[in-house]
């Protein structure tokens, strides 16, 4: 009796002031975290795929980099418009480094880099250039489009809000 | 009598940034299209956008060949040009942060959606932060400079 009276309270809780009181502070911790600290957002566009694919759905952790720099090969979400515009691009270079495309493949300070999650065929040329301080060189998995057609580069550290949870 | 007393004050004399954020809401007015729109609204909308901006006003874009000094007959032109384009058209401006760093100057930055069917069929939706200067001349904010802030640098 006493387990059913249990789950019938769970199920259909009495209105007291206390049960009020604990839903408004669950709604408020659920929104500080979910505006704040764990941003919902959808995937918009095929720049990750296959990595991340059009259409999904995910969470901007905004606390990742905050000990830490983002390193190459990490997956950022970087603050494109507003507070609710972001990019989710990889980063492939650091500040200071060298970045460099020769048919298709990616060149750091002149050394290839082996990037497994690059799955579609990819021809881009791109000359070298150094990333500019305080800044991060970002770009899509998916570079089976022309080189002019794939919105990528350079950006501020600052504009970086965090990484994906997943 | 207080309370209605402040209302009214408000009303009448908003405070500056509500005057910076009034010149928004009017570009983005003018700039949107509905369906079937007729020539006089489409001239009258035309003419209103060049009297949002000073003369001349500096325009920044990644695109080199959109940046530069233009007048507002040239903006009024390009407006009704680029509007020519598009059946339907949608600007929406949000996330507006209005600073003053100096008297009679403003600093705006905002985000840009101008959603659209272009005439050929093709449906457009395009976003971009925005950095704006104002200056303020005979008690209204123009339009000094708009920079397309360049987020990925090749």
């Amino acid at each position: 009796m006493a387990i059913h009276r249990r789950i019938r309270q769970f199920f259909f809780p009495s209105f007291t002031p206390a049960f009020l009181i604990r839903v408004c502070l669950v709604s408020l911790f659920a929104y500080l975290f979910f505006s704040y600290l764990c941003i919902p957002f959808t995937i918009q566009g095929t720049s990750m795929e296959p990595t991340y694919p059009n259409g999904g759905v995910d969470f901007c952790w905004r606390l990742r980099y905050l000990l830490s720099e983002p390193r190459r090969h990490d997956v950022v979400a970087v603050r494109f418009a507003g507070s609710q515009v972001m990019l989710l691009k990889r980063v492939v270079a650091s500040e200071g480094e060298q970045v460099e495309f020769r048919d298709g493949k990616l060149f750091v300070d002149g050394l290839e880099v082996v990037e497994s999650y690059v799955r579609f065929p990819c021809n881009w040329n791109l000359p070298s250039r150094r990333v500019e301080k305080d800044c991060v060189y970002v770009v899509g998995d998916n570079r089976s489009m022309p080189i002019e057609n794939h919105y990528f580069g350079q950006t501020s550290k600052i504009r970086v809000m965090g990484g994906p949870l997943w | 009598m207080v309370i209605i007393g402040i209302v009214l004050a408000v009303t009448v004399f908003p405070s500056e940034e509500k005057r910076v954020r009034k010149r928004f809401r009017l570009l983005s007015e003018w700039v949107s299209k509905s369906p079937g729109e007729n020539s006089f609204t489409m001239l009258q909308k035309m003419k209103n956008i060049g009297t949002l901006f000073l003369e001349p006003c500096e325009l920044k874009a990644p695109h080199e060949s959109l940046s530069g000094s233009y007048p507002r007959r040239e903006i009024s032109a390009y407006a009704g040009s680029a509007r020519s384009h598009f059946s339907q058209l949608d600007l929406k401006l949000y996330d507006l942060k209005v600073d003053f760093p100096e008297k009679e100057v403003a600093q705006v930055t905002l985000t840009a959606r101008l959603i659209g069917k272009a005439t050929s069929g093709e449906h457009v939706d395009e976003i971009h932060e925005l950095e704006c200067h104002m200056k303020k001349m005979d008690g209204k904010w123009f339009f000094s400079q708009v920079k397309v802030v360049e987020v990925l640098k090749k």
